[in-house]
């Protein structure tokens, strides 16, 4: 048995355990990427380093064995800058996107791709589910929204810009035809309750997630109908009828609307205060409202909130959309509605939701010429579909889906399981830090059946050469070169259906990140 | 074709074995025969071996020697060590390119004739820069010069063969000696063509003289040099002798039986060509007596211990490797010493690894020697990468008997029955050499079963190196000789207890064989006598670039760098001022003027930044850039690198990125800051010796000429050697000669006659070919 001192812990464990399996024992995790128990480690993403106290120096944990009186330090500044070091590098040559551009161009971050996967296999209530997540009123965006994402759609390279904004209200469209309309499942109930003052799209989109995070919600609107700004606009921007749909839902939904009702600060101050456990402001451009006499902190554009909890103070008090500063794109009201309840949720003691805004998110910018191809083979020819019904109707079933088919999948199929991202979260890496010299042109080896396989997103790693090679795979994969240009491929260029006949699938559970992974990526983690 | 294939691979694969271990004997045969890799070669040999499409394929792209594509008839390699580069190695790269119409990647010109390739050194360093056609090795070359070449290439193709016996005069009276250095240098330098002309003249005029041929003769720029011992004379040296020249040397010393032969006077300006030497006619005669000689200055304050009998040896004639005390040591250990006792003494001489990292060699071999076992295995580590040395190389050619001599004596004090020989395939005549000498040794009893009678049985085969500089690093070795990619494994576990297939290994590099004998010869205290405190013995150096006696040097531990610049090598040529040395390759560092007087031993040399490395002493003078210099070793290293971990494969990446952009004036400040951070995270957080000594280059010229780090960063390069950075302009000095036009390969230049001329600096490519030809030095750079 080996004694050694692991972050000044001292432990016994058997002759030949690795530092990093030592650490382990005891609950300390080292962050690795190409270890997996089973296989020859052979350290290379440099990323599990730890330090010897007693010299100082830094070795890769997996590949070395304990030894009696070793002194180990695993979390130290020193350590860290390190394996931030190694992640830094890593990203420097990892060319791919966390996030497709359009999903991080829309302000409510709605997972579009996803979303038009869906619906191209003409899974469209799973689609609007995908939607929903994100935005509390598609049918009503799908009319007003300015589309950020289509501006920056990959597609554009090729041709047009799938048309994003029709698909989304297509889900909704598409969905408001059913008996019984889709509303997501709620979490517990908790006996919160929560005022919400303002019926426009940021108190509306406030109360859907609101309740859907199982809380209680009154709106309360000084007009006789909900929809705030939204009722200027005509019938052609936006039909009343799809204002309707979705206003009934959010009753439908469990929210309580109090209309014809202006408030005051009395009333706040002798009502609300004492009935309710938060209190929401959504009430549009100051401006154009009371909310000047209410005593709160206010700018030269709206309310003072904070930017990040958008809370006036800590008793419970938050505001949301135009009546912080004034709005011009509906979608952001939205996505602040939302934002706003999360926060609220958390001041009420509700469990934390994951902030995906703020993830690591790797990018690359254009595609170059010969990339626009590669891109291509995962999707269709067609230049962008006109509904036949014109653009006020929108798509039919048959539309939407060969529209939804035109999307190249620029996200990443392994978003929250790949080990570049995650760890490039944990280190708070600057990604751009060595982004230096030309980028590597990115491949998409799609031949295969179930498995693609993105070169550029590789690190390198050989596991899924080992795996391949130990399981007698006839070509199998292999390295090519050496040095920077080395990169794992398939011998005498045959294909990849060749190289992965019965690995396919050990290979996407190895591959660290999203270089080998399944086609078929449907399954995402929910927000909670 | 298909069959032919089938039938060379078959024949191939039935020589060299089945075996995964079979891989790179098998795919450099192929390579032998056809210049190339043919796909359904590798094909073929999945089929017929255990070797796996995989393995083929992640084998024959790592290692540089393996082409996948047909070649030209010829290949032209243009030598891109250090000393090459500091002589304008790129210069002569891209005029190479530009003569055989190579456009963008192309590297084989469209009639099939010529492929180009770089290579990363030849070994050659004194004559610098040097360029391989075929089996012709060009010196001096310069971009104007490259057409000349090319042209004298083709001349000799279809022309004079070369090779000869030596011929011996039937004759009572042996009127003297005359020894000729065969070296790889002395070879490029013309010594085959002079031996040819030597041994010419010999028979047509009838003289009576020995010629013997010796290995490396050490003074490496100086040759080809010719020793003429007479009785009753003391010795006369010839340096950069040329083949014309030799008729009146021996004339001087010898008379001829035909008394007509001296009045024929042919030049044989064909030998000449073998090497464009730039070396002045007259001849360059030196009497042994006189201390103030070159020659004389060379040798001085060198102690031979590797190199023992250096100029006097024939490399393969063990019997007179025998008359200078060969293969005692190796009587004495079998035949009176245990293998501890052998052990002990080289533990007592201080002997450390001369590989680099100067591991004491004596507790390397009780670390094997301890080690329990069924099988252990030694091997010579002879696969010398540095850009800029040949040490190992010169040792290997000159004086094989001695490198065997001491994997011997160790492999008895180790207790391994079986040895390998480990040598880069790019030296073709060490190759030689040791195989010849290895088949004698076998004959001789010296290989074998029941060695000189006794009960030790010792094998030792050679493995050719396929090329990879990390392969010197010993768990790469190893792993290549395993037929797998050259990767470094993490140590422990070590050679010493699971080296070569699982079993304890030894490892050492070929000098620190060589020094072996010697000290069983003469004492370990003799040995621990020569050196500093903590760095034994001697160390042998190959030294090259801006000096002006360049060649192999073998001097005691602790001798200053002044000592060997300005004592041995003689100071820097052409007026120009000492600047810095480069040391140890691109696992040194360079060592400013300023600290010319630090003492050269393992700790003096780390604790300025650089390290011992294998031997590559490179001196610069005030022309050479430091920042082109750091990013020199940078290109080598990432190219070398074996791609496995992270901070090398990418970090060595990014800091030449960063170098790049500072030597096209473009760097920042913020750079310089980058530049060192990464600089140092690689250095902690490489696996292996490569990652980790990469960037000492950078991180020395960092700390010792920051100023022109920042002077680029101004926008300006203060020895306008980056061609980013610097335009070609023509003085007043110009006498409108218009040799510069002639030669201009982009009309940058018009010829006007008598007038001042001028270079359009929109046209003009940089490639200094005016600079060199003019005249009056009217060329200049800004």
């Amino acid at each position: 048995m080996i004694h050694l001192k692991i972050n000044n812990q001292a432990i016994t464990v058997p002759a030949g355990t690795s530092v990093l399996n030592a650490a382990k024992s005891i609950g300390i995790d080292i962050p690795t990427m190409c270890y997996l128990q089973g296989n020859s480690n052979h350290p290379s993403c440099m990323v599990c380093i730890v330090k010897n106290a007693k010299s100082g120096v830094l070795f890769p944990s997996c590949a070395m064995p304990v030894e009696q009186e070793m002194d180990i330090i695993t979390n130290d500044d020193d350590v860290r800058n390190a394996r931030k070091d190694a992640l830094e590098l890593l990203l420097s040559d990892h060319v791919g996107d966390c996030e497709a551009p359009c999903r991080t161009a829309c302000p409510a971050f709605m997972d579009i791709p996803q979303m038009n996967r869906l619906i191209a296999q003409g899974k469209h209530l799973d689609a609007l589910r995908v939607v929903k997540e994100e935005i509390a009123l598609p049918f009503i965006l799908g009319h007003i929204c300015s589309a950020p994402c289509e501006k920056v759609c990959r597609r554009k390279q090729v041709d047009n810009p799938v048309s994003i904004c029709l698909l989304k209200r297509f889900t909704a469209f598409n969905d408001s035809k059913n008996q019984l309309a889709f509303l997501p499942e709620k979490n517990q109930a908790t006996n919160k309750k929560i005022a919400i003052i303002g019926a426009g799209l940021s108190g509306l989109a406030c109360a859907f997630y609101l309740l859907k995070l199982g809380h209680n919600c009154v709106i309360f609107d000084s007009n006789s109908e909900a929809g705030g700004t939204l009722l200027q606009l005509s019938e052609n921007e936006l039909p009343k009828e799809v204002l309707k749909v979705e206003v009934d839902l959010i009753k439908a939904y469990g929210a309580e609307f109090r209309l014809n009702t202006t408030i005051n600060p009395e009333i706040i101050k002798n009502e609300i205060k004492n009935s309710f456990n938060a209190i929401v402001f959504a009430t549009g451009d100051i401006t154009k409202s009371n909310l000047n006499d209410f005593g709160y902190s206010v700018s030269k554009t709206g309310l003072v909130a904070d930017s990040d909890t958008y809370a006036l103070d800590g008793t419970g008090l938050f505001a949301c959309g135009s009546a912080l500063h004034p709005l011009k794109m509906a979608v952001k009201a939205v996505a602040q509605g939302k934002e706003a309840a999360f926060s609220v949720n958390k001041f009420l003691g509700g469990m934390p939701v994951s902030n995906r805004y703020d993830r690591f998110n790797s990018k690359f910018g254009l595609l170059q010429p010969s990339e626009i191809d590669e891109y291509l083979k995962e999707s269709v020819a067609d230049d962008v579909i006109t509904p036949k019904g014109g653009r006020l109707i929108g798509f039919t079933a048959e539309e939407a889906m060969l529209e939804a088919k035109r999307c190249m999948h620029c996200d990443c199929r392994k978003p929250d399981t790949c080990k570049l991202r995650l760890y490039a979260d944990e280190y708070k890496i600057d990604r751009k830090k060595y982004s230096l010299g030309e980028r590597k042109t990115l491949k998409k080896h799609f031949q295969h059946e179930t498995v693609v396989y993105e070169p550029e997103k590789c690190i390198r790693c050989g596991l899924c050469i080992e795996i391949t090679s130990k399981n007698r795979e006839l070509t199998g994969l292999t390295y090519i070169g050496r040095g920077f240009d080395v990169r794992v491929d398939i011998p005498f260029n045959r294909e990849l259906s060749e190289a992965l006949t019965q690995t396919a699938k050990d290979c996407v559970d190895a591959c660290p990140t999203g270089a080998i992974s399944l086609k078929e990526s449907n399954a995402k983690t929910e927000r909670r | 074709m298909e069959n032919d294939i089938i039938e060379t691979v078959d024949r191939i694969v039935l020589e060299k074995g089945k075996a995964v271990e079979a891989v790179i004997p098998i795919l450099q045969e192929i390579q032998n025969h056809y210049n190339y890799l043919p796909k359904e070669a590798l094909q073929r040999v999945c089929e017929t071996t255990d070797i796996t499409p995989s393995r083929i394929y992640g084998i024959s792209t790592f290692y540089t020697q393996f082409r996948h594509k047909p070649v030209g008839k010829h290949i032209i390699k243009v030598c891109v060590g250090t000393a090459c580069h500091v002589k304008g190695a790129m210069l002569v790269y891209d005029s190479f390119r530009r003569n055989l119409n190579l456009k963008d990647n192309e590297e084989t010109d469209a009639d099939g004739q010529f492929t180009i390739e770089k290579v990363a050194c030849l070994g050659c360093c004194t004559i610098a820069p040097v360029v391989q056609i075929g089996s012709i090795t060009y010196g001096h070359v310069t971009s104007e010069t490259v057409p000349e070449v090319i042209s004298d290439f083709l001349l000799a193709k279809n022309g004079h063969p070369t090779g000869g016996t030596i011929p011996y005069v039937d004759s009572k009276e042996i009127q003297g000696e005359i020894r000729i250095g065969l070296g790889s240098c002395c070879v490029a330098s013309g010594s085959s063509g002079v031996k040819e002309e030597l041994e010419k003249i010999l028979i047509k005029s009838k003289i009576n003289v020995n010629v013997k041929h010796v290995g490396c003769v050490g003074i490496c720029n100086q040759v080809p040099m010719l020793e003429v011992h007479k009785p009753g004379e003391s010795p006369s040296y010839y340096t950069k002798i040329k083949p014309d020249e030799v008729r009146e040397v021996i004339h001087r010393h010898f008379k001829p039986h035909n008394p007509f032969s001296r009045i024929k006077s042919n030049v044989y300006s064909f030998f000449e060509d073998l090497v464009f030497d730039s070396a002045p006619k007259s001849l360059r005669q030196y009497s042994s007596e006189n201390t103030d000689t070159p020659v004389a200055e060379f040798l001085q304050g060198q102690i031979n211990i590797a190199t023992e009998h250096r100029g006097i040896i024939k490399p393969s004639d063990i019997n007179e490797y025998r008359k200078l005390g060969g293969f005692s040591a190796l009587s004495i250990c079998l035949k009176v010493k245990t293998p501890s006792e052998v052990i002990d003494t080289i533990k007592n001489s201080g002997l450390r690894g001369r590989g680099g990292a100067g591991f004491p060699t004596g507790t390397k071999w009780q670390l094997v020697s301890n080690a329990v076992s069924d099988k252990k295995y030694v091997i010579c580590n002879g696969d010398e990468g540095d850009p800029g040395a040949f040490m190992d190389r010169m040792l290997l050619e000159s004086y094989p008997f001695r490198v065997i001599e001491g994997i011997i004596i160790a492999a008895y004090a180790v207790g391994a029955n079986e040895g390998l020989f480990y040598i880069r395939a790019e030296y073709p005549l060490a190759l030689i050499r040791i195989r010849e000498a290895l088949s004698i040794c076998e004959k001789e009893g010296l290989l074998g079963n029941n060695i000189l009678g006794t009960n030790f049985s010792f094998n030792l085969k050679i493995f050719e190196g396929a090329g990879a500089f990390v392969c010197g690093e010993e768990t790469a070795l190893i792993a290549s000789v395993e037929g797998k990619r050259g990767y470094p494994t993490m140590r422990p576990p070590y050679p010493a207890n699971e080296g070569l297939r699982g079993k304890p290994t030894l490892i050492n590099n070929v000098e620190t064989y060589s020094m072996v004998s010697w000290i069983i010869r003469n004492s370990a205290e003799s040995f621990h006598n020569i050196g500093t405190k903590f760095s034994k013995g001697t160390k042998v150096f190959a030294l090259a670039g801006k000096i002006n006696r360049g060649g192999l040097i073998e001097v005691p531990m602790g001798i200053t760098i002044r000592k060997i610049v300005e004592e041995i090598g003689g100071g820097i040529p052409n007026g120009k001022q000492f600047k810095a040395v480069q040391i140890g390759g691109p696992s040194g560092g360079c060592i400013p003027a300023s600290m010319a007087d630090t003492p050269i031993d393992y700790h003096s040399l780390i604790q300025v930044g650089a390290m011992m490395g294998s031997g590559g002493l490179i001196v610069l003078d005030e022309t050479d850039c430091m920042v082109d210099i750091a990013r020199y070793f940078l290109t080598f290293t990432q190219d070398q690198s074996c791609g496995r971990c992270t901070f090398c494969r990418i970090g060595t990446r990014r800091m030449l990125e960063i170098l790049n952009k500072i030597t096209s004036g473009k760097g920042t400040l913020a750079d310089l800051d980058t530049l060192e951070k990464l600089a140092a995270s690689t250095k902690r957080g490489s696996i292996c010796g490569l990652g980790k000594s990469a960037p000492n280059p950078v991180l020395t010229t960092l700390k010792y000429f920051r100023d022109e780090y920042e002077a680029h960063i101004n926008g300006h390069c203060p020895t306008g050697k980056c061609k980013e950075m610097i335009t070609y302009d023509i003085t007043d000095e110009c006498i409108g000669c218009t040799k510069c036009a002639q030669r201009c390969p982009s009309d940058a230049i018009k010829a006007k006659p008598y007038e001042l001329h001028h270079i359009d600096v929109e046209k003009c490519i940089k490639c200094d070919i005016c600079k060199q030809i003019c005249p009056v030095n009217a060329v200049v750079t800004k």
